[in-house]
């Protein structure tokens, strides 16, 4: 496993507060510290495609060299496979690397911004996810397109 | 059934395909997929055209609620936005992986379609698998009489190219924008192509003991040619309102 965890704050984040953007009509992603970005790699140890969201669990380690295992909450089905997702494109065993905001309330889960898989193929998360405002190394970077 | 219509009926099977595919295309009227416009997601269609449609279609007025019901309301606004901001969204139908219902269905949230067969139209919205029938013979129930459902119960007819469509019997707890009704709500839509490209849906919803006046907005669809509405069932719902405070929370493990 290459970079441990790399943290920068990516930028203040206005996705949710677009103007006619409808409130509440779709899973709310303010449990999500979105003004936080870190990026890190780790081995898959479940891939969930399913909804109303996707979930990837990743083992890695912590700034502590601790195991770690993160659930990484992605958008759904039907969004991800209209930008280019494949209902099997990741499996258990698989090494990635992610970019994601953690949840505020400490726990070990985080809203996906962007994934690079172990061919070097990069996804985002959706529109409502928000875009990756560092790259996989955690330096700035101006918003990436979902 | 008689013995010479049976035989015709195996000769339009046999020969169906060959004739099918040998007639011109109807025009596809309302029927087909169509994303809501504008759109505010990637992975949606592309709105970089500029449409002919109504310029408010997106926008929603404050609802017109009576003073005694527009107060609250108010309030319960400004405290799911303050929640909201601090991290902690009040669960809701959507927490609990129940779809929107009528009206918030036709937002368009994710892509819908519509299918026109004799005497019934169909629409379908992307998200939750959600259905509504709108049917063309028949009557409405008395709104008060109506089974609560989450879509309701519809009847359309056409004025000219326009698809009117009535709709009453929704549930007490399917709300659009957290705007309270009353069993004797009712909605109605007027839905019609501006172009080839691009539906517009006057909705107007009618309340006499919630509302002071109807409540109007519309709701503008671009069509999505060639796409295809994609399964969604909500199977691995990882939400859950949290027991002393009651907002959102995910279940991690």
């Amino acid at each position: 496993m290459r970079s441990p965890v790399s943290i920068v704050l990516g930028g203040l984040i206005a996705a949710c507060a677009l103007p006619g953007r409808p409130a509440a009509a779709h899973h709310s992603f303010a449990p999500y510290e979105s003004e936080l970005q870190i990026a890190f790699t780790g081995v898959v140890t479940s891939f969930e495609w399913t909804n109303p969201h996707i979930y990837i669990r990743i083992d890695t380690m912590d700034e502590n060299g601790e195991p770690k295992r993160w659930l990484i909450e992605c958008a759904n089905t039907t969004i991800l496979n209209r930008v280019g997702w494949n209902w099997n494109m990741i499996e258990a065993g698989d090494e990635i690397a992610v970019i994601v905001s953690p949840l505020r309330n400490g726990e070990p889960a985080a809203l996906l911004k962007r994934v690079r898989l172990a061919d070097g193929s990069e996804y985002g998360n959706g529109g409502p996810a928000g875009p990756a405002t560092i790259d996989f190394d955690g330096n700035p970077v101006p918003p990436v397109p979902e | 059934m008689q013995p010479s219509r049976k035989l015709f009926l195996v000769a339009m099977l046999l020969t169906g395909t060959t004739a099918m595919a040998q007639q011109p295309s109807p025009a596809p009227g309302l029927n087909g997929s169509w994303e809501r416009w504008p759109s505010s997601f990637a992975g949606l269609g592309s709105d970089a055209d500029p449409p002919p449609v109504d310029p408010s279609a997106g926008r929603i007025p404050e609802p017109p609620l009576r003073p005694e019901y527009l107060e609250a309301w108010r309030a319960e606004q400004a405290e799911i936005q303050r929640l909201t901001e601090a991290g902690l969204p009040p669960a809701n139908n959507y927490s609990a992986c129940i779809g929107d219902g009528m009206p918030a269905m036709m937002m368009a949230m994710f892509p819908m379609e519509v299918l026109e067969t004799p005497g019934q139209i169909t629409i379908i919205q992307e998200a939750y698998n959600q259905v509504r029938r709108i049917y063309f013979d028949g009557e409405l129930p008395p709104a008060e009489q109506a089974e609560p459902r989450f879509a309701g119960h519809s009847i359309g007819r056409w004025e000219g190219d326009t698809l009117v469509v009535e709709t009453v019997g929704i549930k007490d707890y399917v709300l659009f924008r957290n705007v309270p009704h009353s069993p004797a709500m009712r909605i109605i839509e007027r839905i019609r192509l501006v172009d080839d490209d691009f539906m517009q849906n006057q909705v107007t919803v009618i309340d006499p003991e919630y509302l002071t006046s109807p409540w109007i907005w519309t709701w503008a669809y671009k069509r999505w040619p060639g796409y295809r509405i994609q399964e969604y069932v909500c199977e691995n719902n990882r939400y859950y309102p949290d027991a002393e405070l009651g907002y959102q929370r995910l279940r991690v493990d």
